[in-house]
C-alpha cells in the first residue's frame, strides 16, 4: 500500500513538473490606435516573448473611439489589461488615479533609472502627489502633409509665409481641387488638431499653460483670434465645400490617392499611408504651417501620444513593468519604435544610430525640430482636457466651420465647460516626483 | 423520485420549470442591469471610483435645465417618427404588394429582408460611404440629371437626421414586412371575395379589409419599430457621432457621451432611465388606443 502511495506521489510530482516549467506570467496589453499605427507593439511583444520564456505578452488593439468606453468598465470591475495606454496630463487620468485603479510606478522609476529616459517635463504631466502614475512614452507632433507631385505639377513651392500659403491654396483651387486641405471634420477630432496648433500659435506656450495651469481663460483674445481665423479659412473653402460631411478615413484615402493635396495630421498615418500609396509614398512630404499673422512664431506641436499605466489589481505588475521598460527604455525597443516611425521620449542619439525611420517620419520631425527653439505647444488639447470640454470643443468647431457660431460664443462655451470642470475638481494639477 | 405527470403539483410546476431558464436569463441580462441603471441614476458615480454618493433627484432635475438633452429629446422623436412612418407605413404597403406578387416573390422578399441580418456597424459603414459628398448617391443623382438634389447628406444640418433615419429603416424594414406578410396570409380570402362582390376596388379592399384584419399585427410591428428606433445607437455613432454639431444627437448617443466619454455615469443613467420611461409611456398609450379601437 505504502509503495502504491509513493508511486502515486512520484507520478503526481512528475505530472506537475512540466506545468511548473512552463508556468508563465500572462501580461495582457491594451493599445489604442489607428490601423497600422499599433502594429509595432506586436513586433515588440513577440521579440520580448522570445527573450523571456517565463512571460507571455499579448497585445490587444482597439480603435481610439471604442478604447476608453471598453477600458473604464473593465478596470472598474477589477479586470481588464495588466498594462494599457491612456491619456495623460490634466484631464482624464485624474479619475483613474483617484479611483485607485492604476499602480504607483515611482519605485519602478527609480529602480530602472527612467530619469535618464523620461524628460522632467513629461514626468510633471504623468505624476501627482509625488508619485509617478504613467510612463509618458512617445512624442507626437502634427504637420502639414502634402503631395509633392501635385505641388510640382502646378508650380507650387512649400509656403513659408501666409501670403504664399494663400497663393498655394488659390492655385490649387484654380486647378480644380475643390478641397485644397483635407480636414475629415465629420469625425470632429481632426479639427481639434487645427485648434490645438492655432491656439498655440496665437497664444504661445505661455498662453496655453496659463489656461491649463493658471488663471488664463479660453476667452482670452488669442484664442478668439485663432477661432476666427479657422472659421475664415473654412468660409474661404480651404477645407472644401463640406468639410463636416467627410470622415477622417475617407479624407486620408483621398489624400493618399492624390485627390486632396494637403492635410494636417501626424506620424500615426505614415504606416497606413505606406500601404495605401505603395510606390507613390515618395510623392509625399511634410511642412510646418507658416505663421498666420505677421510677426507670429512657429511653435511646433508636441504632445505625449499617451501614457502607459499598470493596473493596480494586476497579478503581473512586475512583468508588465519589465515589458514597458523593454519597449521604451531598452536600445532594442527604442530602435524598433523608431523604425516604425514612433518617436520615444528621451535622448535619441543612441537609437537613431541604429534605426531607419520612414522618410515621412523624418520629414515631420524635421519640420518640428526646425522651430524647436521657439518653444512647443500641445498637439492634442482634447487629450489633456476633461471630456466635458472636449465635447463642447468638438461640437463648437463643427459649428465654426458651418458658420453657425461666432468665435466669441465658441470660446465662451469652452470657458464655461472648463470652469465647471475646474470647480468639480476634474483638472489634474501638474505633479513631479521627489528625488531619492 | 419523479412526480406523477398527471398530479396537480406536476401540472403547476411544469410551466414554472419550463419558464425558469428563460426567466433566469431575462433577470440576469435585462432586469438586473435595468435596476442597476435606475440605481446609478440617483448617484454621482463617475464609472471609475468604487464609491458613489446618493444625490437623490439631482440628476433628474439637471435633465430639465439641460438644453442639449431637450435637443436630443426632440431629435429622438423626429427620428422615431420618420422610422415608424417608413417601417410601419411603407412596410405594410410593401407586404400587401408582395402578397399579390407570385413571380420572383422569394427573390424580392430576400432582397428586402437581407439588410436585417447585416451587422449595424456594417450598415453604418456602407451608408457612410454612400452618403459621402463624392459617394454613390450623389454620383447617381448627377448621372440621371438630378444633380440639384445632390447634397452633403451627413454634413447638412437639415438633412442628416432624415438621411440616417432612412438608412436605419433600410436595414430594419424587412422584419416588419415579414411580420405583415405572415399576418396577411391569415386574412380570410372570403373577406376579399365579399368586398369584390360589393364592388370594392383594390384600394378600398386594402382600407376596409386588410387594415382592420392586420390591426394586431400592426400593433406588434409598431411597438417593435418604436422600441428599436428609440434604442438605436450604432448607426448614428458610427456615422456622425451626433453631428454635425448636435443635429443628429439622439438620446442614446447623448447618454453615451455623458456617461462613457465624460465619466458622468450617474447623469448618463438618468438619461437612460428617461429613455426607458418615454418608450414605456409611448407603448402604453399606443396599446390603449388599440384596445379602445378593438372594442
Amino acid at each position: 500500500m505504502n509503495k502504491m502511495i509513493k508511486i502515486s506521489a512520484i507520478a503526481a510530482a512528475i505530472s506537475v513538473l512540466p506545468i511548473a516549467a512552463y508556468a508563465q506570467s500572462e501580461v495582457v496589453v491594451w493599445v489604442a490606435g489607428e490601423p497600422g499605427q499599433a502594429n509595432v507593439y506586436d513586433h515588440l511583444a513577440s521579440a520580448y516573448n522570445e527573450q523571456n520564456a517565463d512571460v507571455n505578452v499579448t497585445i490587444v488593439k482597439n480603435s481610439s473611439d471604442l478604447f476608453n468606453p471598453a477600458l473604464i468598465p473593465a478596470l472598474s470591475a477589477g479586470e481588464g489589461p495588466d498594462l494599457f495606454s491612456f491619456g495623460t496630463g490634466p484631464g482624464q487620468p485624474a479619475a483613474l488615479i483617484a479611483g485607485g485603479l492604476v499602480a504607483d510606478l515611482t519605485d519602478a522609476y527609480f529602480a530602472n533609472d527612467w530619469a535618464d529616459v523620461i524628460p522632467q517635463g513629461i514626468v510633471v504631466q504623468t505624476s501627482s502627489d509625488g508619485k509617478l502614475w504613467a510612463f509618458g512614452n512617445e512624442v507626437e507632433t502634427t504637420g502639414m502633409f502634402y503631395n509633392k507631385a501635385v505641388f510640382a505639377e502646378h508650380g507650387i513651392s512649400v509656403p513659408t509665409t501666409w501670403a504664399e500659403m494663400e497663393a498655394a491654396v488659390a492655385k490649387l483651387q484654380d486647378a480644380g481641387f475643390d478641397t485644397p486641405i483635407g480636414l475629415g471634420a465629420a469625425d470632429k477630432w481632426p479639427i481639434s488638431h487645427w485648434q490645438s496648433m492655432m491656439f498655440g500659435r496665437y497664444a504661445g506656450p505661455e498662453g496655453i499653460e496659463n489656461v491649463l495651469f493658471g488663471d488664463g481663460a479660453w476667452t482670452d483674445a488669442p484664442f478668439v483670434a485663432a477661432s476666427a481665423k479657422l472659421q475664415e479659412m473654412g468660409q474661404a473653402g480651404w477645407f472644401g465645400p463640406t468639410p463636416v460631411a467627410i470622415g477622417y478615413g475617407e479624407l486620408m484615402d483621398r489624400f493618399w490617392a492624390g485627390e486632396i493635396p494637403m492635410t494636417l495630421t501626424g506620424p500615426w498615418v505614415i504606416n497606413g499611408g505606406a500601404e495605401a500609396a505603395g510606390d507613390r509614398i515618395g510623392d509625399f512630404s511634410v511642412f510646418a504651417v507658416p505663421p498666420f499673422e505677421p510677426g507670429q512664431k512657429i511653435h511646433p506641436t508636441n504632445s505625449i501620444g499617451s501614457g502607459w499605466y499598470v493596473r493596480e489589481s494586476s497579478e503581473n505588475k512586475d512583468a508588465a513593468i519589465d515589458f514597458m521598460n523593454y519597449m521604451f527604455a531598452s536600445q532594442e525597443g527604442r530602435v524598433t519604435l523608431l523604425n516604425a516611425g514612433t518617436v520615444p521620449v528621451g535622448p535619441l542619439d543612441a537609437a537613431l544610430s541604429e534605426a531607419q525611420m520612414p522618410p515621412l517620419a523624418v520629414d515631420i520631425w524635421k519640420a518640428s525640430d526646425d522651430h524647436a527653439a521657439n518653444g512647443s505647444v500641445p498637439a492634442f488639447l482634447d487629450t489633456i482636457t476633461p471630456g466635458s470640454l472636449t465635447t463642447v470643443s468638438y461640437d463648437g468647431l463643427q459649428a465654426l466651420l458651418l458658420n453657425v457660431m461666432t468665435p466669441e460664443d465658441f470660446t465662451g462655451e469652452m470657458q464655461s465647460a472648463w470652469a465647471a470642470a475646474k470647480e468639480a475638481g476634474e483638472i489634474m494639477l501638474p505633479g513631479g516626483i521627489a528625488e531619492r | 423520485m419523479f412526480l406523477d405527470p398527471d398530479s396537480k403539483l406536476a401540472q403547476r410546476l411544469n410551466p414554472v420549470l419550463f419558464l425558469l431558464p428563460a426567466l433566469t436569463i431575462y433577470i440576469v441580462f435585462a432586469i438586473y442591469p435595468t435596476y442597476s441603471v435606475v440605481e446609478y441614476s440617483f448617484t454621482d458615480w463617475d464609472g471609475i471610483r468604487p464609491d458613489r454618493d446618493f444625490v437623490g433627484l439631482e440628476n433628474y432635475q439637471r435633465l430639465f435645465s439641460d438644453k442639449i438633452f431637450w435637443e436630443a429629446f426632440r431629435n429622438t422623436f423626429v427620428w422615431s417618427g420618420v422610422i415608424i412612418v417608413i417601417n410601419v407605413g411603407l412596410g405594410l404597403v410593401i407586404a400587401a404588394m408582395l402578397a399579390r406578387v407570385w413571380k420572383a416573390r422569394l427573390l424580392i422578399q430576400t432582397c428586402i429582408v437581407l439588410p436585417v441580418v447585416i451587422s449595424p456597424m456594417a450598415v453604418a459603414t456602407i451608408w457612410r460611404w454612400m452618403y459621402q459628398p463624392t459617394g454613390v448617391i450623389n454620383q447617381v443623382l448627377e448621372t440621371i440629371g438630378l444633380g440639384a438634389f445632390a447634397t452633403p447628406w451627413l454634413g447638412s444640418p437639415n438633412v442628416v437626421l432624415y438621411a440616417l433615419a432612412f438608412a436605419h429603416s433600410w436595414s430594419t424594414i424587412g422584419l416588419g414586412v415579414i411580420i405583415f406578410l405572415a399576418g396577411l396570409q391569415a386574412v380570410d380570402e372570403d373577406l376579399y371575395e365579399a368586398a369584390r362582390v360589393d364592388g370594392a376596388n383594390p384600394l378600398q379592399s386594402f382600407r376596409y379589409v386588410t387594415l382592420p384584419a392586420l390591426r394586431p399585427v400592426t400593433a406588434v410591428v409598431f411597438i417593435l419599430t418604436l422600441t428599436q428606433s428609440f434604442k438605436v445607437f450604432d448607426i448614428v455613432w458610427a456615422t456622425t457621432q451626433g453631428g454635425p454639431i448636435r443635429f443628429s444627437e439622439i438620446l442614446s448617443t447623448y447618454m453615451y457621451k455623458r456617461g462613457a466619454l465624460e465619466n458622468q455615469y450617474g447623469y448618463g443613467s438618468a438619461i437612460g432611465v428617461s429613455l426607458l420611461v418615454i418608450v414605456s409611456i409611448a407603448t402604453i398609450i399606443y396599446m390603449q388606443i388599440q384596445n379602445k379601437e378593438d372594442r
